[in-house]
């Protein structure tokens, strides 16, 4: 037996307070749907696959003191030093770190002097060794020869003559899946650049460039004229990073004193560039948890009030042969039957609020499942919340209906 | 009467605790989310150059090709090229001018026990001080001169003064900069505006310069900048003078305007200027320029993001959550107590001293949740410090207004919960409650 009708009834005469739950259900909907598509949304982003260990590998930067500096000879030196401390896989020098926000880019194109339709690409300018300092996997061609990596001032336009790429970046320039052996070209110049190898995947400088993704590595060592620096990308055994962390510290600064050396690691520089998108994730659950907790509180806090101006309804019907099951199920049904109120309200509401959300700040959609999910989810917290109060209710004796007259 | 009302809301607030507390958190977290971000927004759009909001402005040239975008609100490249910068220099219109760009290198001093470290340098022309308003400490810029030719002089912030020379008057004394020696011309006081209206092209929240050298010394030391460097055409760039005269865009320009008609003198110049240059055959694109005034600046350069925005509208959302959670609970709460205001009634009370005495309750409720709020807003802004390791660490702080605003909105809200509650207990019939006593 339901009490549909006197439940009605009884809602009729309290109902800008049952009003007022549904439509906190409605708004608590329309924000828990919307944050939660932005969070998974984000979570997604945050975790695409880098194309490396980043764990294992810290990121060095020296800058030396003096004009006149050798670097050429200082690059092997160091690179020397830094594989002969146990823990360290492999050195490369790149002219950018990945990941680290920082970074050069350049439009390339299929066909010689082209000026439009290019794709535009990530470049690093690495050594031999970069394979295998940045632990990535080659899925066709080669990798360089030594003799093949070309010094470079910041101004020469000495174009390499050969370049390794991402998957990505040969699946957009050549769709039709021949890029190994055929070559790329810079604007407008007529000079082949051939591709020897592809590489699974590399994120790139930018995590949020719409072409992350996009990557070539030009075998190069930059040697800047004024401004001198280098980097090194130095990959360790797992585990072993902290521990190589100290040493090298101490040891590319005890091979030359007269220099600055900035050591970091890519962990550290990836979460960096993915701040943003994690605090959004976490003030938005945050959000989300303290709504919810917020509106079970007041569930319950509103549920108990309306119990205790019942309490002598309720005895006289315990005492006319109603069970404890009955009442009990008396209040969830109530609750039920607002909250079903709010959260249909809350449905229209979450996609008129995402439709605001789209055409202003190019957030994405929100699927009609995961709308579900959320209702669904917010419907058994409320009726947890009445759940408490309700069984409460269903221990008032018979006695309180007697007691007051 | 109002000290009357207070000490009964507060005995009603403590005669009943539980609900109290639960209404007093209900506000309490609703202010503390949306002052969380409404203060975070209010920081970011801060204008450090609000007080010359209407002299200065920020200078684009649309040299861009036809067939390359730039992908910003302006339209326009936000930086100018060398040889762009240096023809603007050239002109006598406006007050003051600066050209400058981000740039950096290792710094050391002879016979000191300092380590060699990396310090962030501005290459500026020395408008810089006065067109910014940046006071001295000791010295001053260096002459028009050193804009020119290479001299190698430099500005130190106050910070770096500290580090180096104890904050002593470093004036004459000399320090090495990227292997060179340079001879200190001045310190200025603490100087970091935040957003870096200045120079909005790496990171928005990025701390100032801590040294500042002569715009004359390009060639000499092939500087190149430590910020963006646009290019959008392919051109044979053989060597660092090549550079320099490239259309790769890498330099902030800002001017001074006093006045309507010095600002249009200067868009005629301009204007000219354009026309020169298409008739060399540059500037490919229609006719275009752009002065902006640090408040539009701030706007264009996007410093507010979408993020921003959709969590401001969010928290503002639950601001309203927790006020609708606080007029149920304050409805059931009066209501409960009823029978307290129509014996009150009875006795002579006017519908509109029943009403104020409720209204008074929950503003009591907002005071405690705004005080609440306060708290909760400094861990939640703490939060999101840690959150974005060390990105907003300048603005993620709350100053005496927002904590005023704190308040007020807390006991906006909670009047504005009371209002429905307090008019239904203030309608209360006093003979239906006087029958059953």
């Amino acid at each position: 037996m339901l009490e549909i009708r006197p439940i009605l009834s009884a809602l009729w005469r309290s109902k800008i307070a049952a009003l007022l739950i549904a439509l906190q259900l409605a708004l608590t909907l329309a924000i828990v749907s919307n944050a939660s598509i932005i969070v998974g949304e984000r979570q997604d982003k945050v975790a695409r696959p880098t194309g490396m260990p980043v764990e294992d590998i810290i990121t060095v930067m020296f800058q030396p003191m003096s004009q006149n500096y050798d670097i050429p000879a200082a690059v092997v030196a160091d690179r020397d030093l830094m594989r002969s401390i146990p823990g360290v896989i492999e050195v490369t020098h790149s002219n950018h770190i990945p990941l680290s926000g920082s970074g050069s880019s350049s439009s390339y194109y299929n066909k010689p002097n082209q000026e439009t339709g290019g794709e535009g690409a990530n470049y690093f300018q690495v050594g031999p060794e970069f394979l295998q300092a940045l632990g990535m996997k080659l899925v066709a061609g080669r990798n360089f020869e030594p003799s093949e990596v070309q010094q470079v001032g910041l101004n020469d336009r000495l174009d390499a003559n050969v370049v390794i790429v991402t998957k990505q970046f040969a699946d957009a320039l050549y769709p039709d899946g021949n890029a190994l052996g055929n070559a790329i070209y810079t604007n407008r110049s007529s000079h082949p650049i051939e591709i020897i190898g592809i590489v699974e995947r590399n994120l790139g400088s930018w995590v949020n460039w719409s072409k992350a993704g996009n990557a070539a590595f030009f075998p190069q060592m930059l040697v800047i004229d004024g401004t001198l620096f280098m980097r090194y990308l130095v990959r360790t055994e797992p585990g072993q990073r902290d521990a190589v962390f100290k040493q090298l510290e101490e040891k590319l600064s005890q091979r030359d004193p007269q220099r600055v050396i900035e050591l970091k690691t890519l962990e550290e520089q990836k979460d960096r560039q993915y701040s943003r998108d994690n605090t959004m994730v976490k003030v938005l659950i945050a959000v989300m948890a303290l709504l919810t907790f917020i509106i079970a509180l007041g569930i319950v806090g509103l549920t108990t009030f309306w119990i205790n101006q019942r309490r002598k309804q309720i005895g006289v019907r315990r005492a006319l042969g109603a069970t404890r099951a009955a009442i009990g199920r008396y209040f969830l049904l109530e609750n039920g039957m607002i909250a079903g109120t709010g959260i249909a309200l809350g449905m229209a509401a979450s996609q008129i609020a995402n439709h605001f959300i789209v055409s202003n700040y190019s957030q994405p959609t929100l699927p009609l499942p995961l709308m579900l999910i959320c209702a669904t989810i917010l419907l058994c917290v409320s009726l947890a919340a009445a759940l408490l109060p309700a069984l409460r209710a269903a221990n008032i004796s018979p006695a309180t209906a007697t007691r007051s007259i | 009467m109002f000290g009357y009302y207070f000490s009964l809301a507060i005995r009603s607030l403590r005669s009943t605790p539980i609900m109290s507390a639960l209404m007093v958190a209900a506000i309490a977290v609703g202010v503390g989310a949306s002052m969380t971000t409404l203060t975070l927004n209010y920081m970011m759009s801060q204008n450090a150059l609000e007080h010359k909001d209407d002299v200065l402005y920020a200078v684009q040239l649309d040299s861009w090709g036809p067939e390359r975008a730039v992908n910003n609100n302006s339209e326009m490249p936000w930086d100018l090229s060398y040889r762009d910068a240096t023809a603007l220099l050239r002109s006598n219109i406006p007050s003051r001018q600066v050209a400058m760009h981000r740039w950096g290198g290792p710094v050391s001093l002879e016979g000191s026990e300092l380590r060699p470290y990396t310090s962030m340098i501005r290459v500026t022309t020395r408008d810089f001080f006065a067109l910014f308003d940046i006071p001295f400490i000791y010295g001053g810029a260096w002459e028009n001169a050193a804009d020119e030719s290479p001299q190698q002089l430099v500005v130190l912030s106050k910070k770096a003064n500290e580090k180096l020379f104890n904050g002593e008057d470093s004036v004459g004394r000399s320090l090495n900069l990227n292997g060179e020696p340079f001879t200190v011309v001045g310190v200025i006081e603490h100087w970091n505006p935040s957003p870096k209206v200045y120079d909005l092209n790496n990171g928005h929240f990025d701390n100032s310069e801590e040294m500042y050298v002569p715009f004359g010394l390009h060639r000499q030391l092939k500087i190149q900048s430590w910020g963006n460097t646009n290019g959008w055409k392919s051109e044979n760039i053989a060597g660092y003078e090549d550079f320099l005269n490239s259309h790769n865009v890498w330099i902030q320009y800002w001017v001074e305007l006093e006045s309507a008609q010095q600002k249009e003198d200067y868009e005629n110049f301009l204007t000219t200027y354009i026309q020169s240059q298409k008739a060399e055959g540059h500037y490919p694109r229609p006719l275009k320029f752009g002065l902006t005034r640090p408040s539009e600046w701030l706007v264009v350069n996007e410093v507010l993001t979408d993020d921003n925005r959709i969590l401001a509208w969010l928290s503002l959302a639950f601001l309203l959550v927790c006020v609708i959670n606080a007029v149920a609970l304050l409805l059931a709460k009066f209501l409960r107590k009823a029978p307290e205001a129509g014996v009150r009634r009875a006795l002579g009370a006017s519908r509109s001293a029943i009403f104020s005495q409720h209204l008074m309750e929950s503003g009591c409720i907002g005071l405690f949740g705004g005080i609440a709020g306060i708290l909760l807003t400094l861990g939640g802004l703490s939060g999101i410090r840690i959150l974005l390791m060390g990105y907003l660490d300048q603005v993620a702080t709350m100053n005496w207004t927002m904590m005023l605003a704190a308040i007020g909105l807390a006991i906006l809200a909670s009047l504005l919960a009371g209002l429905y509650p307090a008019w239904r207990i203030s309608r209360t019939t006093p003979s239906v409650y006087l029958k059953t006593q």
